[in-house]
């Protein structure tokens, strides 16, 4: 019925497998993936199977690599491993029932994901949102944003042989999550933006304890770049490795710090403002070179101006509600229409659309991860480079792959 | 960009493919500037037109309606933005679509997606093997079954949604109130026993 059935079959038949279904003498036997990936023109050229559990591809990527000696030839990635069919299940629970998921599809910055699907639903239902509730967001969301490079900055020199860093950074962002736990409840996957607010208003502890993080993070970082930034081995390891120059930025649609690090000024918090961005003083850190050295700059000045938010936005929270007292009851049901609501991730452009047929759930909701596009470039980005740049130019990407996957 | 130069809006840039139908939306509402109906020939020529002028490819949606299965591409421009979406229809029994991979590379993926979660096959995708979904599964899980099935417009043309329509072709009703234009209830006793679809159980 169905045309692509052709082309699954053809996908899972194996060429190089014979009658008996045993592969060819020189193909390891192995699924469809494996075998379709065929040599090359070069006969000494080498298949190299990278994951799914490779320490290097946090969560489980799987990359299929074609090397000339240590050189890529051909790359590329094969996702599902961490697949869980989100948006089939945002069609199947109602609006505050598929909230859960929100803080599961990237852990490390899950509440812009929960931001961009309240957004999308107070956008398409017109919830109103306290002035109180948007600042609590702002500035539990930029907490998130600088949890979310902490772990990047040490599990990146982690795998670039670099043990020690990453006890620094979990130092700090264990009390980053001390503070997000009495606001959210949880400490990793948050599902706390309410249709409407927040789920808890910021207590006097919070609001002390956030006022006392900035100075302390801000007294940290000049340790980091003493330590890490400007250690020369780390230099030599990423600077001028995975240049992605701005027209691959386009062509695949990549955004935050990977398309930041390439010269281009995209923030959605600027180019599509939502909630009070607009009141907090604050840059949008760019670097013109083009390579992993400067997406790791453009994250390292994003704590900073992280902080910057944070604090502007402590000294501007008023009194009053966190939930609006309009705010919808979780059984309440999405007008017909469609909405599409962006916000910025740690890692780039984060989109979720919905579309309603005025049914008790979503008609169809999709979840456009950054990460997904970011992970897109790879397998161009890393012909021609070094199989140990290849660990260099993932890491730089900040993959999270439960976004990627879905 | 500099400043002052005004950029080519969707409708002047896509006008010489003649969509069938172009509208300028109220980003409050929806969050898109603009909205648009192509017909899948000139999807390739849209992507290259938009490519030149400074577009990315955010996304491809998959969406399952009584009229076939309709493919959502929304494009973003980074130096002004503005949300477009284009919108293109294609037969529920054999659906396919020109494939812009070679245009958009960052499309493969998302056209592999759509492949896997709808079964629209895109015409050119270099490497149209599953991406999410493991390879030899049956079905896909997001078709809905007939009786959930709602109408285009009452997902696209609900009231309050401030469009202001550009252009229209002679003919094209896809945007147009259904008879019934009470949102079809799913029937899931019903749907389980035609088969068709997927188990939403």
């Amino acid at each position: 019925m169905h045309s692509t059935d052709t082309l699954r079959q053809r996908a899972t038949s194996c060429p190089a497998a014979s009658a008996d279904g045993g592969c060819a003498d020189d193909q390891i036997a192995g699924d469809g993936y494996t075998c379709r990936f065929e040599q090359g023109a070069r006969p000494e050229s080498l298949i190299l199977n990278m994951g799914p559990q490779h320490p290097s591809t946090h969560g489980v990527l799987r990359v299929l690599l074609e090397l000339d000696g240590e050189y890529i030839v051909r790359a590329e990635p094969v996702l599902g491993y961490l697949h869980r069919m989100h948006e089939k299940m945002a069609e199947v629970k109602n609006p505050a029932q598929f909230m859960p998921n929100m803080g599961r599809v990237d852990y490390l910055h899950a509440l812009a994901w929960n931001w961009a699907y309240v957004g999308a639903v107070e956008k398409l239902a017109g919830i109103e949102i306290p002035e109180r509730a948007e600042w609590l967001r702002v500035i539990t969301c930029e907490l998130n944003r600088i949890t979310s490079h902490l772990l990047w900055w040490g599990a990146y020199l982690l795998d670039l042989g670099a043990f020690t860093p990453i006890m620094y950074a979990f130092d700090d962002r264990e009390r980053l999550l001390d503070l997000l736990q009495m606001m959210t409840g949880s400490r990793l996957t948050y599902s706390s933006f309410r249709f409407g607010g927040v789920y808890s208003d910021a207590s006097p502890a919070f609001v002390q304890g956030v006022r006392e993080f900035i100075p302390h993070m801000r007294s940290r970082l000049p340790m980091y770049t003493a330590l890490v930034t400007e250690n020369i081995i780390l230099r030599r390891r990423i600077e001028e490795v995975g240049v992605i120059p701005p027209d691959m930025v386009t062509r695949y649609g990549a955004s935050g710090p990977v398309a930041r690090g390439s010269g281009i000024a995209y923030d959605v918090r600027r180019a599509e403002p939502y909630s009070v961005y607009d009141r907090v003083d604050y840059e949008i850190p760019v670097r013109h070179e083009q390579c992993s050295m400067a997406r790791y700059m453009v994250r390292m000045a994003e704590i900073e101006q992280s902080l910057r938010i944070v604090e502007q936005a402590l000294d501007q929270l008023p009194e009053g509600e966190h939930m609006h007292p309009k705010a919808p009851k979780p059984s309440f049901k999405l007008p017909a229409g469609e909405s599409y609501f962006a916000v910025e991730g740690a890692r780039g452009k984060i989109g979720v659309w919905i579309a309603s047929d005025g049914g008790k759930t979503p008609y169809r909701v999709k979840l456009r991860a950054p990460g997904f596009s970011n992970l897109a470039l790879f397998a161009e980005c890393a012909r021609g480079t070094l199989l140990a740049d290849a660990v260099a130019i993932l890491g730089s990407l900040d993959m999270v792959i439960p976004e990627i996957d879905r | 960009m500099t400043p002052g130069t005004s950029l080519p809006t969707p409708d002047m840039l896509l006008a010489p493919l003649e969509p069938a139908y172009m509208a300028r939306e109220n980003p409050a509402r929806t969050g898109l500037a603009w909205s648009a109906f192509l017909s899948a020939d000139a999807l390739p020529r849209a992507a290259a037109l938009l490519l030149e002028a400074g577009w990315h490819l955010e996304d491809i949606c998959g969406l399952d309606v009584r009229e076939g299965l309709v493919a959502v591409y929304h494009f973003d421009r980074m130096t002004a933005p503005g949300r477009l979406a284009i919108h293109i229809l294609t037969d529920r029994e054999a659906p396919a679509l020109p494939s812009i991979a070679d245009i958009y590379q960052g499309a493969e993926w998302h056209e592999r997606e759509t492949a896997d979660f709808y079964g629209i096959a895109f015409t050119g995708n270099p490497n149209p093997a599953p991406l999410l979904l493991p390879e030899g599964m049956q079905g896909y899980p997001l078709l809905k079954d007939a009786a959930a099935r709602a109408p285009l417009a009452a997902l696209l043309a609900a009231p309050g949604r401030e469009a202001e329509v550009l252009r229209k072709a002679d003919g094209f009703n896809l945007l147009e109130p259904a008879e019934d234009s009470k949102p079809a209830k799913p029937a899931k006793a019903k749907a389980a026993a035609t088969g068709e679809g997927t188990d939403n159980a």
